[in-house]
């Protein structure tokens, strides 16, 4: 019933249920793994099949998945405990993404990360205007299996092809799968900089990590 | 709430000049009318008749014209395709009457098959209202009794409002005759009227038997009729479009002051579908700045005289589906839309000036409606729509994705296209499919969603065997 409502709460993008709801998780010290995995979870993925059907727009999925952020937020500390002890939830994969230095459009990107949300992947959303830096200490921290960069400017894009080489620098490209987006980005763009892939639309963008992580 | 959409192309003044002139024409030049019974109708009501016309007193014009009422219901088989005509309405019926299909560039002479699609599209197409009329001529049927199967197949295979025979008296009786058993038979009919006509006007200033026999017999049933002229400016009527206004608006205040001396109170249309000719080569054409002004002007003589009005369609000169099939055919939409006519006859299909359809610009055309119906509903003003709140919330900077304002409002706010497409470049290439090429896609999936919605066994025999002694009477 818990796992139902939780459920209910992400496909209702209803933070205030949501709030109750994880007082709840905690209060009767329900498994956390559990209600994020079988109840916060199934709702993120239902929305991504319901958008992917054309039965649910942009702003259902983005509520849930900021609904989803935040019981991540409540219940972080259980998590996290309850990770030390050993029981682990399942991620799909753990991405990193973020705008690049000097470009603060957003809008994208941030859709692109709702859908990532939504079809089960664990996102570190660094915001706008990051450096390179930036993106690789987020992902080492965290153990990201893919970086993503967004970029709308023609003046902006060289910032992609800086990150590919500051980690070849640093000897660590092959931990990570790059890729890029943006209005003004191409495949050809992504391959002579040697990016892993590049997709168009957020759509895509999903099916290019399902691949990458496959 | 009244639409705030409205395009005016004529000065109060204007109009009245029009009106004026109109009124001249009548009284002084006369309607040549090649039906002796009409002629004796008006000859009883007091007007001049002379060989073969008919000089109409202004005061007497403007009599019956003011009799005609300004909003009426057109009931529909199934109440919830009930259509308003009139008013602050707006009905999109498909296109009408052409004997040939246009297919990929090629065209061929429509057939049974054709009508029979059309009618299934007609029937599911969402922004279609009403099921129509000889949705195409299906040539492969005898010409002599066509006009009953088109019309047993309009009340058999839809339950939206079909249009009715202007095939003379007989014509329009055999229409009510089929419609009469469906409709609780012909004093309810009578009350409640279910079937609309496009009754035709000559240009100039002539109204023939056919298209005025079948006009009293309608009238005396209650039926709607849509009295239209097409003055062609510059062949058919003057090169001044306010000359081709006068000329139309004579012609069709006739047909009405016609109608309302057989009925009074009887529903009819201002029609116009007056356009321009090509002064090279003399053919008609339908799409242009000329007819757009013509078919917004006919909306605002109509809102003049208290009427509801047809004018515009989804009208194009091409003869494909391309560029020119779609910017013509939105201009002449737009107009009217925005002008305020009530009925659009020929919105979906139409190319080569009436004369071919297409099942995929019916899609397109379809398209169009949709966006128009869309743009007609206008802004709406109110607290929740100014939406200071939700700005306030989100921010600079911010985006409303995440707003359940957005997740609200969008679904009314904005209309979900049917065929438009909207897609990544990267979406797109993939097929690189043109509008062409997904209309025909949609067209097919449409007519596959066509539900059988049925019709009483019983009353299919009774109609079946009208039609039946008809027919043995008609290819005597």
């Amino acid at each position: 019933m818990l796992l139902e409502q939780l459920k209910e709460a992400v496909i209702n993008g209803d933070q205030d249920e949501l709030k109750v709801l994880c007082g709840r998780v905690l209060d009767e010290k329900f498994n956390p793994v559990e209600a994020v995995q079988n109840g916060l979870i199934k709702g993120i993925e239902e929305l991504g099949r319901l958008w992917t059907e054309g039965e649910m727009f942009l702003p259902d999925v983005m509520m849930g998945a900021d609904v989803l952020k935040l019981a991540l937020d409540i219940l972080g500390p259980e998590l996290a405990k309850a990770e030390a002890a050993g029981i682990k939830r399942d991620v799909k994969g753990r991405i990193v993404i973020g705008t690049v230095k000097g470009d603060i459009h957003d809008i994208g990107k941030n859709i692109v990360s709702a859908m990532m949300t939504a079809a089960g992947y664990e996102v570190h959303d660094l915001g706008i205007n990051q450096d390179v830096a930036a993106f690789t200490e987020k992902a080492e921290e965290v153990g990201a299996d893919i970086i993503a960069l967004s970029a709308l400017l023609t003046t902006t894009m060289p910032e992609q092809k800086k990150l590919v080489e500051h980690l070849k620098e640093k000897g660590i490209k092959e931990k990570y799968k790059v890729i890029i987006g943006g209005g003004p980005t191409t495949q050809d763009w992504a391959n002579e900089i040697g990016a892993d892939g590049w997709s168009e639309t957020a759509g895509g963008a999903i099916a290019l990590c399902d691949r990458l992580t496959a | 709430m009244a639409s705030q959409v409205s395009l005016r192309v004529l000065s109060e003044d204007g109009v009245q000049q029009i009106h004026d002139s109109s009124l001249r024409l009548l009284q002084e030049v006369g309607i040549e009318i090649e039906y002796e019974p009409a002629l004796d109708i008006l000859r009883a009501a007091g007007q001049r008749v002379d060989s073969g016309r008919a000089y109409f007193d202004p005061e007497y014009v403007q009599k019956m014209v003011a009799q005609a009422p300004e909003q009426f219901t057109l009931y529909a088989r199934d109440p919830k395709f009930n259509v308003e005509i009139g008013g602050d309405n707006l009905v999109f019926a498909p296109g009408y009457g052409a004997p040939f299909v246009i297919e990929k560039g090629k065209r061929r002479a429509s057939n049974w098959e054709d009508y029979m699609n059309f009618l299934k599209l007609a029937h599911v197409a969402q922004d279609i209202d009403i099921s129509g009329g000889m949705l195409v001529e299906p040539n492969d049927l005898d010409d002599r009794t066509r006009y009953l199967d088109a019309l047993y197949a309009h009340i058999r295979y839809s339950t939206k409002c079909p249009m009715g025979s202007s095939y003379g008296a007989e014509g329009a009786n055999d229409t009510m005759g089929l419609l009469s058993p469906v409709f609780g038979g012909r004093d309810a009919l009578k009350a409640k009227p279910a079937v609309i006509t496009l009754i035709n006007t000559i240009s100039p200033l002539k109204l023939d038997a056919r298209q005025t026999g079948a006009l009293v017999e309608y009238a005396k049933m209650n039926q709607a009729v849509i009295i239209a002229s097409l003055v062609m400016a510059g062949s058919t009527g003057p090169a001044t479009l306010a000359g081709c206004m006068a000329v139309q608006n004579a012609e069709v205040l006739a047909g009405i002051t016609l109608a309302q001396t057989v009925n009074p109170g009887c529903p009819v249309v201002y029609g116009s579908a007056s356009s321009v000719t090509d002064m090279h080569s003399g053919s008609v054409s339908i799409a242009n700045g000329e007819a757009g002004l013509l078919a917004a002007a006919a909306a605002q003589m109509a809102k003049f005289y208290g009427l509801p009005s047809r004018s515009g369609g989804g009208l194009t000169d091409a003869k494909t589906v391309d560029g020119q099939a779609g910017y013509e055919s939105a201009v002449m939409l737009m107009s009217p839309v925005t002008a305020g006519t009530n009925i659009i006859l020929h919105t979906a299909g139409i190319l080569q000036y009436w004369l071919c359809m297409s099942f995929e610009k019916f899609v397109l055309d379809a398209e169009i409606a949709g966006i128009l119906r869309r743009f007609k509903r206008g802004i709406k003003i109110d607290e929740d729509s100014l939406a200071v709140e939700v700005v306030a919330k989100v921010g600079p900077g911010n985006h409303f994705l995440n707003q359940m304002h957005t997740r609200k409002h969008h679904k009314t706010e904005f209309r979900k296209p049917l065929l438009s497409d909207r897609q990544s470049y990267e979406g797109w290439v993939a097929e690189s499919l043109t509008a062409e090429d997904r209309a025909s896609q949609v067209c097919r999936k449409l007519i596959n969603a066509y539900q059988d919605p049925g019709l009483d066994q019983s009353l299919q025999k009774e109609l079946q065997s009208y039609i039946e002694s008809r027919k043995e009477e008609l290819l005597k």
